[in-house]
């Protein structure tokens, strides 16, 4: 008990010092991070997200303000966590967007095909 | 005292064997696993979007890990929401490949089809094409027919025309020849008319030798060689008629009667014969045209018993040829 209680501000001096630089040490990974998923928002937004899949590109919009807010407050852990979020959002949105937009490409291209049949069919005799 | 804490230790002991039997979950991580069963249970999700599965899996795996690792549920939750999400990704990626599979399948239609009916339209303007060409050929077969007509058509009114030329030809060259015949048998007409009057004014006789004119003694002086005045004009008359039928030839034979010697009548005869010769050379007659021939007293025409009988047999007899100038001789 006595050693314990000698050591007892040495480690509580050690706990701070490993938060203090665990906490210093997310703010590079948290930086990237939100880089990262701001540049797949922006992706999203360009392949028509918001047009095909406006409740995730909304969702993937607010947590990145959230995750903006989070690092300024330099809870970098949370800030992280809403980034990842928020990207894997503005992926889906990017995702829903690809397929809605290739699905109607298919589909004008059936039709396109129908018309085609249905004028050849007409075209013969 | 000491008994209650050991109690309650091992009651907390327990509880953690049983969180450790069964790991804790969350309801969000037990539809992400129920989400990510049915992904991998499609086997579109394996052609179509491997990595999106993947990502998906290494997600869930990590919310799993964290689960079991007994982490806060805020943060298990926090991480089946990132596999949910990568799992939907991977369902969309499996929508947006299948569509554009078929948009690559519906492209291969679609040209087949616009090259069906390229195909068919060559067919149809070839086809049109044959038959505008038959029609071409057809109507160049009537033209060339229509042409071989009027061909035919001229040659027939040609050959026509030159029938009735032909016709008129010998049309005509039938009335010249008719017309040539009737002049010709006009001229003969006129000819033997002639003919016929000069020999009727010479007193001719057509015998079996041909026409026979009679010079009489009286036109000779008696017992002489010479012509009087009489008979030369009967001369004269005889070489109108040669003039007039330079075809014709005499021959002229002395005849006397019985009185005196043989001898002197036949040098009489032929003597008045010649005289009568050198009358008609005289005159212009060819001398190769008169033949003369004496007979004495031999062929009498009358018995020599009277002077009138005597007389008739005294004659020179001029016998005419044919057309060709022969004479039937005696």
């Amino acid at each position: 008990m006595r050693t314990l209680s000698n050591m007892l501000p040495t480690v509580l001096c050690g706990l701070a010092v490993v938060l203090t630089v665990g906490c210093s040490s997310l703010k590079n990974p948290a930086t990237t991070d939100i880089a990262v998923t701001n540049a797949a928002v922006e992706s999203a937004v360009a392949a028509g997200g918001s047009q095909f899949a406006p409740v995730e590109m909304n969702a993937a919009r607010t947590k990145l303000a959230q995750a903006r807010q989070a690092f300024d407050a330099s809870d970098y852990e949370r800030a992280m966590g809403l980034s990842d979020q928020s990207r894997a959002d503005a992926k889906l949105a990017q995702g829903k967007a690809n397929a809605a937009k290739a699905r109607a490409a298919a589909d004008a291209l059936e039709d396109g095909i129908q018309i085609l049949r249905n004028e050849i069919k007409r075209d013969k005799p | 005292m000491k008994k209650m804490p050991f109690k309650l230790t091992l009651l907390a002991l327990a509880l953690v064997a049983a969180a450790c039997t069964t790991a804790p979950t969350t309801q969000l991580l037990d539809r992400a696993r129920d989400e990510y069963r049915a992904v991998q249970e499609s086997p579109m999700a394996a052609s179509y979007a491997p990595l999106e599965a993947k990502q998906a899996g290494d997600a869930l795996a990590l919310a799993n890990a964290a689960a079991e690792n007994r982490e806060s549920a805020e943060r298990i939750d926090h991480l089946a929401y990132i596999a949910q999400q990568k799992i939907a990704l991977t369902r969309e990626a499996v929508k947006q490949k299948s569509a554009e599979a078929e948009i690559a399948q519906a492209a291969k239609q679609r040209d087949q089809l616009l090259l069906d009916q390229r195909t068919a339209e060559s067919d149809l303007s070839k086809r049109k094409a044959q038959i505008a060409r038959n029609e071409a050929t057809d109507a160049t077969r009537n033209t060339q027919l229509a042409q071989q007509e009027a061909a035919d058509a001229k040659r027939s009114t040609q050959l026509a025309r030159n029938q009735t030329a032909e016709a008129k030809q010998d049309v005509q060259a039938a009335q010249a020849e008719a017309a040539g015949a009737q002049r010709m048998a006009q001229d003969a007409q006129a000819r033997s008319a002639l003919l016929e009057a000069q020999l009727s004014a010479l007193s001719a006789k057509k015998t079996a030798r041909g026409i026979v004119i009679t010079l009489s003694d009286v036109l000779f002086g008696t017992d002489l060689a010479r012509l009087n005045a009489e008979g030369m004009r009967s001369v004269q008359k005889l070489v109108a008629l040669l003039q007039d039928n330079p075809q014709r030839t005499v021959l002229v034979e002395g005849f006397t009667d019985s009185t005196g010697s043989a001898a002197h009548n036949q040098a009489l005869s032929e003597r008045r014969a010649g005289a009568v010769r050198g009358a008609l050379v005289d005159l212009g007659v060819g001398q190769e045209r008169v033949a003369i021939r004496g007979y004495g007293e031999e062929l009498p025409v009358a018995a020599n018993d009277s002077a009138a009988n005597r007389q008739l047999n005294r004659r020179v007899e001029i016998v005419l040829s044919d057309d060709k100038g022969t004479i039937t001789p005696r």
